[in-house]
């Protein structure tokens, strides 16, 4: 109801603006307006909509009642192929997508026209291991643009204009560092993580000043020799045991800290070299924004030896449980279950099981699983639901509230894991995570779903599933819609209340991106990115 | 409400499941019939891209929506025309590939992918398909390494391959066939590289050669050989790479050459050099030429005569005339009578600044050898090399009589190159031993929709647009014209006045020519804009 | 060292099949890397020469006969922002999604004096700067050149980034621009689709109730046009629903220096601009 409120004094500033016929566009974020975009839904200003990540859009304009009136208003097409996975930013009638590996293109909102892009330069013996050359899209703070190449570079950009501010390593790329994700910006600095678990690395986490590039402080994701949790490594296998944190976190600014999700350890199928319960990989993280240091820790696979990264984004909101006021991180891990914790003390409250899985009987009194026999990768195969890419992966959940529900995209896929070697060859792009995978099991049997939880509990409300594995978030709106689309190039929009398909349109390839929403000249647009571009849509 | 409108869908789905019909030959000759399928290349065999379908109007148009997508599954430049036959849509995507498409949904039902060795660099033109041929139950596809390929309409699969020419000679194929009474007519590309042109026949049941008629000499004794001084025939042009029209009443194939080689140093290949850009008309059972015209003798700034010719019948000097209009590279606007190749009227339609004018037989009265041959510091000539107009197609409204033609005015300072050629070196001798041109660019040049008078060639209205537009246009009874800008923005046209109507940013270049169609009674547009089929619909 | 080959990234995408990344746009990556090969010999006038027979054979069909661009984009600075390295790979590897192929058929030292070419191209006629560039950093600085212009990151961003000029441009260009700024319009560099289109070029937009804007043209077609006033704000414009659109030749942002420095002073700016970006 208060999102209602917001939009429409939006709009009638907007409405103002558009009298002109000419529209000036200004860029520049203040952390201010960050912290107050629910307030500004007409805008799109971190990665996950809001400090909190949960993807709800205030915009009404677009509605149950409308949406099957939606129609195309613009595209834009990549100027070459590769996996596109970009959530866009959107400032002033301005977006800011990227494009694989790392190219940021500014857009013209109005009229879909490009107006600046830059490219990195990328070395020609870039590593990748275990995850493609792309980019999830950029970071926006004053007049800056901030975007985290695929070689490891946090490159700041003139918004206005796309010239390089400043550009600094968060890592050595010949070592097997890699970053796709979305940098996060906050009070005046830059925070951003890093991938390549499956190169044999020790994860961390970096915060920049946003000025100058200046590290500010790096927090490892695994203790060394001499601090506590190092002894949850067998012998030095710490040293390679990745936990990265390779996808964008959350921010509570109140408590002024950071939620960050980490990666697997590694080698990944094989942990009789790394027995122990390998803190702290597969964790969610709670970091004090100003000094780096970990303010609490919560493992979600201890020990984990099949690929499950928790490192889907927390989402932040704030709930009654028990008739007590909590402050709460939800999380749908890759491992199939849905985890409430007290986002202030890490405490678990309450967790289930959100698509089918075989490897753990249940969740104990603090959340750590019960752990079934005979679940680790074999030479033989053993047949584990979920599987790796697991019951989701990178792409966003939201959370509506409004509905008070949290919607994921759900796998439902078990695979055939295979062990690999006990030890990682670091930085060989021949060994990938240690060699040891997985054979799917595909066909009809195995399906995606966009579920609807009810966020303090995990208790499902509704599913509306696809056919194939679709790789796309959720988009939860005021208007009461949530939009997702399927591995066949299906955008659609549902029912937020039942799951009810109500609009839907063929954009002729998958769509491996989290959509959007955003309102320009007081139209609400949602942004669907299928294949190779951008597709932009509003109503008549 | 709600299950009602569903139970319509379902209905609706049982009667629009694909059926992958017939085509047979009589279909092809009356497809102004049946204006919900698009069975050639250019809608008819009179290559008009009329359309009869009338539900989108200049009234409704700006309602316009996009229905559904498709996306290429490779990279490439998507040039591809489909073909549209009850409810079934085939698209090529590049270098030749060949995809079916449930024209009502756009969920794929088959793709053929040929093997084309990897190490092939066609010379002097990008490596894509503009679209295929239907005929009886068999698609034809035309490979960029030269084979004449039969597919199964429903299900892909090869039906017969036939080797068209050799691509070592330089020979590449980007065009459609073109599927006439139980055959199928294609030409060649390849000018740059010195290939020979020629337009080969094929019979369609078996891929067996019926016949091949060259486009420039062989040998001494051969007709035009006289055009070519010292036996410079052997250098090869005259190629045939784009689409040409049909008379069945005439029996006539009428179809474009291209440019002499090498192209941009016409010294050592005086003559008129026979019969390079020309309209040729041959006999569609023998091959044998019936008549030629030459819109360029001894052409030197690379304007192919490629352009689609369009057929049409109208009283000309009160006379009712069967007629061929083409709107040439080399900026003129030409009105032939189809049955005995006479010249009837000729004019610019684009800037141009190499001929005074048209003589009485249409021969173009050309300005000073020092103004216009290209030279070893650059000669400034309008239009440019790649032409006021290329391979896009042009189109025409039996109902306004009106010509519609994607215009470019730009020029190009045109540089000699060595007169030699070296044939079927892929490398290094595009055109003979290189010249070229610098090319105006960014804001000298514009393309502009122009609707000409089709009988006359006068300028009824245009349509200007910013930068180089590479989309042909559509017309439709419903008073549409349909195109495209090099941004990739969308557009229709009023066909009577020219005013813009409606229009949608794709998000790339359009390259391609627009058809339209229709399943379950409805309308739809079709064109593709980068590497994205898009086809809209009313709402 | 590693280098990264073709059977490399078939086994990356071997590799993510096992991991089940993969997927049809996976088969995709963005370009395939060259195989092993020569190292790029030194550039000589006889390899920039043999470069320039073969790119007017194989290249300028596309790009041009001065490789300004024609059915292919406009690559005079391609040199510049691959590298000579990054250009052989574009040869060799061609450009997924564009019409660019892979020439596989070129032998090593032909891509070699292409590079060569291409390098040379934009740079005919290189007069040595004989100022002093030590001054000319003073002067630019005392003339407030950074409030417009960046180098290194530091500096607006109203007129264009100069970090590579000395690459970019010789000294006889850089001469006569800052003498003539308007008649010396670069070609715009942020969006290859307009490399063909002078930037910085000047429009007024008259509105319909007879409000006037001026800024620069950043992007425009058919339809619409994107401006950046003086202030550095971007203007959206639909071409229909304004009353006049129109370019001001010759008009820039960027004031002419004649006169205003003195002729060694100017001597001074271009040898410190010269020298810009030219480490690399």
């Amino acid at each position: 109801m208060k999102a209602t409120k917001y939009i429409l004094c939006g709009l009638a500033v907007l409405a103002l603006v558009l009298g002109a016929r000419i529209t000036s566009l200004a860029q520049n974020v203040t952390y201010d307006d960050i912290l107050h975009s629910p307030s500004h839904p007409e805008n799109w200003l971190t990665y996950g909509g809001n400090y909190a990540s949960q993807r709800f859009s205030g915009l009404t304009q677009i509605n149950k009642q409308n949406v099957n009136s939606l129609k195309l208003k613009w595209v834009y097409q990549l100027r070459r192929t590769g996996v596109f996975e970009s959530s866009p930013i959107v400032v002033d009638g301005l977006m800011y997508v990227t494009e694989p590996p790392t190219t940021v293109t500014a857009l013209d909102v109005r009229t879909g026209r490009p107006v600046w892009r830059w490219t990195a330069d990328l070395p020609r013996n870039l590593l990748t291991i275990g995850l493609f050359p792309t980019n999830r899209g950029v970071a926006i703070l004053g007049d800056t643009v901030y975007v985290a190449t695929i070689d490891a570079h946090l490159v700041a950009l003139d918004a206005k204009t796309g010239v390089v501010r400043w550009n600094v390593e968060v890592g050595d790329n010949k070592k097997a560092v890699a970053i796709t994700q979305a940098p996060l910006a906050i009070n005046g600095k830059i925070v951003v993580g890093m991938g390549g678990g499956e190169g044999g690395l020790r994860g961390y986490i970096d915060c920049y000043d946003a000025k100058d590039g200046k590290r500010l402080w790096r927090l490892y994701t695994i203790p060394t020799t001499g601090e506590p949790g190092v002894e949850t490594w067998e012998g030095d296998s710490y040293k390679y045991g990745g936990a990265t944190t390779w996808n964008t976190g959350a921010y509570d600014p109140e408590l002024n800290t950071l939620y960050w999700g980490t990666g697997n350890p590694a080698p990944d199928w094989n942990g009789d070299a790394r027995k122990g319960d390998n803190l702290y990989s597969c964790s969610l993280l709670a970091i004090d924004a100003d000094t780096g240091k970990m303010k609490w820790y919560f493992q979600f696979t201890p020990h984990e030896t099949h690929d499950w990264d928790a490192s889907e984004p927390p989402i932040l909101f704030d709930a009654t449980i028990n008739g007590k006021k909590r402050k709460i991180v939800a999380q749908a891990d890759r491992n199939a279950f849905y985890y409430v914790l007290d986002r202030a003390t890490g405490e678990f409250i309450t967790g289930q099981a959100y698509a089918h899985q075989t490897w753990a009987k249940g969740l104990d009194a603090k959340g750590r699983p019960i752990e079934l026999p005979n679940i680790d990768p074999s030479t033989q195969g053993t047949l584990i639901y979920p599987s790796i890419t697991g019951t989701v992966n990178w792409t966003s959940s939201s959370y509506s509230p409004l509905t008070g529900l949290f919607y994921v995209n759900t796998r439902e896929q078990g695979a055939y894991y295979y062990k690999g070697h006990e030890k990682m060859d670091p930085y060989n792009p021949n060994d990938i995570g240690g060699g040891g995978g997985q054979k799917l099991v595909n066909g009809d049997a195995a399906y995606t779903a966009v579920r609807a939880l009810e966020a303090t509990t995990g208790n499902r409300k509704w599913e509306f599933k696809m056919v194939g594995d679709s790789w796309t978030g959720t988009l939860v709106t005021a208007g009461g819609l949530v939009f997702c689309a399927d591995s066949q190039g299906n955008f659609f929009a549902l029912d937020a209340d039942n799951g009810k398909p109500l609009w839907n349109i063929q954009l002729g390839n998958a769509l491996r991106a989290n959509p959007i929403t955003y309102a320009v000249d007081g139209k609400q647009y949602v942004v669907g990115e299928a294949g190779t571009s951008v597709s932009v849509f509003g109503l008549p | 409400m709600r299950i009602a409108k569903y139970a319509v869908l379902l209905l609706a789905l049982c009667c629009a499941v694909p059926s992958f019909a017939q085509v047979p030959f009589e279909r092809l000759k009356n497809s102004d019939k049946e204006p919900q399928n698009w069975l050639t290349y250019g809608g008819n065999y009179g290559s008009q891209r009329f359309s009869g379908l009338k539900e989108i109007t200049p009234k409704n148009v700006a309602s316009l929506r996009v229905a559904w997508a498709y996306q290429l599954r490779g990279g490439g430049i998507m040039e591809s025309s489909p073909i549209i036959v009850d409810g079934i849509l085939y698209v090529t995507e590049p270098p030749s590939n060949v995809t079916a498409i449930d024209a009502r949904t756009g969920k794929p039902l088959w793709h053929y992918v040929p093997q084309v060795p990897r190490d092939f660099v066609p010379v002097g033109l990008f490596p894509t398909n503009r679209g295929v041929a239907v005929l009886d139950d068999k698609v034809y596809l035309a490979t960029i390494d030269d084979h004449l390929i039969a597919l199964d309409a429903k299900s892909g699969v090869v039906r017969w391959n036939s080797l068209i020419a050799d691509r070592m000679e330089g020979y590449a194929i980007t065009q459609a066939p073109l599927a006439i009474n139980g055959k199928i007519v294609v030409g060649v590309g390849g000018g740059e590289a010195g290939a020979h042109g020629f337009l080969s026949c094929f019979d369609a049941k078996d891929g067996k050669l019926l016949w091949k008629t060259y486009t420039v000499p062989l040998k001494d004794s051969d007709p035009g050989a006289d055009t070519w001084a010292n036996g410079s025939w052997s250098n090869g042009g005259g190629t045939t790479w784009n689409t040409g029209s049909y008379d069945p009443e005439l029996n006539l194939i009428y179809w474009g050459t291209g440019n002499p080689a090498p192209d941009w140093n016409g010294e050592g290949r005086m003559g008129d050099n026979l019969f390079t850009c020309s309209l040729i008309a041959l006999d569609a059972d023998t091959g044998k030429m019936k008549w030629y015209f030459q819109f360029s003798p001894h052409e030197t700034h690379d304007w192919d005569s490629s352009e689609p010719p369009i057929l049409f019948d109208a009283t000309v000097g009160g006379k009712p005339r069967k007629l061929v209009a083409l709107a040439n590279r080399n900026a003129f606007y030409y009105v032939l009578d189809r049955a005995t190749g006479e010249f009837l009227t000729g004019v610019p339609f684009a800037k141009q600044t190499w001929a005074k004018g048209l003589d009485a037989k249409g021969r173009p009265i050309k300005e000073d050898a020092a103004k216009i041959e290209p030279s070893v510091e650059g000669t400034r000539v309008y239009p440019s090399l790649t032409g006021a107009i290329n391979w896009t197609s042009p189109c025409y409204s039996p109902l306004t009589g009106l010509f519609y033609v994607n215009a470019r005015e730009g020029y190009a300072d045109y540089i000699k190159g060595e007169p030699k050629m070296a044939p079927g070196n892929s490398v290094g001798i595009v055109g003979g031993g290189g010249g070229g041109g610098r090319m105006s660019a960014g804001d000298d040049t514009t393309t502009n929709i122009r609707a000409l008078e089709a009988t006359t060639g006068k300028l009824k209205w245009e349509h200007k647009m910013v930068g180089d537009s590479w989309t042909g246009t559509l017309v439709t009874a419903g008073g549409l014209v349909f195109s495209a800008d090099a941004a990739g923005n969308f557009f229709a046209l009023n066909a009577d006045t020219g005013e813009s109507l409606w229009h949608l940013l794709l998000g790339s270049s359009v390259r391609s020519n627009p058809v339209s169609y229709a399943v379950d009674g409805k309308q739809y547009v079709v064109d593709s804009a980068g590497n994205t089929l898009f086809v809209f619909s009313l709402p | 060292m590693k280098v990264i080959r073709p059977w490399y990234a078939a086994a990356l995408i071997l590799a993510l099949g096992v991991l089940g990344l993969a997927s049809p746009a996976a088969a995709q990556l963005t370009q395939a890397a060259p195989p092993p090969h020569a190292a790029h010999p030194r550039a000589t006038p006889e390899s920039i020469a043999a470069g320039k027979a073969l790119f007017e054979g194989t290249c300028a069909n596309c790009h041009g006969i001065d490789g300004s661009g024609a059915n292919g984009p406009n690559i005079r600075s391609a040199a510049v922002n691959l590298g000579p390295e990054g250009l052989y790979a574009r040869i060799r590897g061609g450009a997924i999604g564009s019409g660019m192929p892979a020439f596989t058929a070129l032998e090593d030292a032909q891509v070699w004096v292409i590079v060569d070419y291409v390098g040379s191209l934009g740079h005919e006629g290189a007069v040595l700067a004989t100022g002093d560039a030590q001054k000319g950093k003073e002067i630019y600085d005392a003339n407030g050149c950074a409030k417009c212009h960046a180098i290194a990151g530091q500096g607006g961003n109203l007129g264009p980034e100069l970090s590579k000029i000395g690459v970019l441009r010789g000294t006889v260009k850089l001469q006569a621009i800052l003498a003539d700024p308007g008649a010396n319009l670069p070609l715009d560099t942020s969006l290859q689709e307009r490399a063909a289109y002078p930037a910085y070029l000047v429009y007024r937009v008259t509105t319909k109730d007879g409000k006037a804007i001026e800024g620069m043209r950043v992007n425009e077609d058919s339809f619409t046009m994107q401006l950046r006033d003086a202030n550095g704000r971007l203007h959206s414009v639909q071409k229909f629903e304004v009353q006049k659109i129109e370019p001001l030749p010759g008009k820039t942002f960027m004031p002419s220096y004649k006169g205003k420095l003195s002729d060694k002073q100017i001597d001074d700016l271009v040898a410190y601009l010269s020298g810009l970006g030219g480490a690399q």
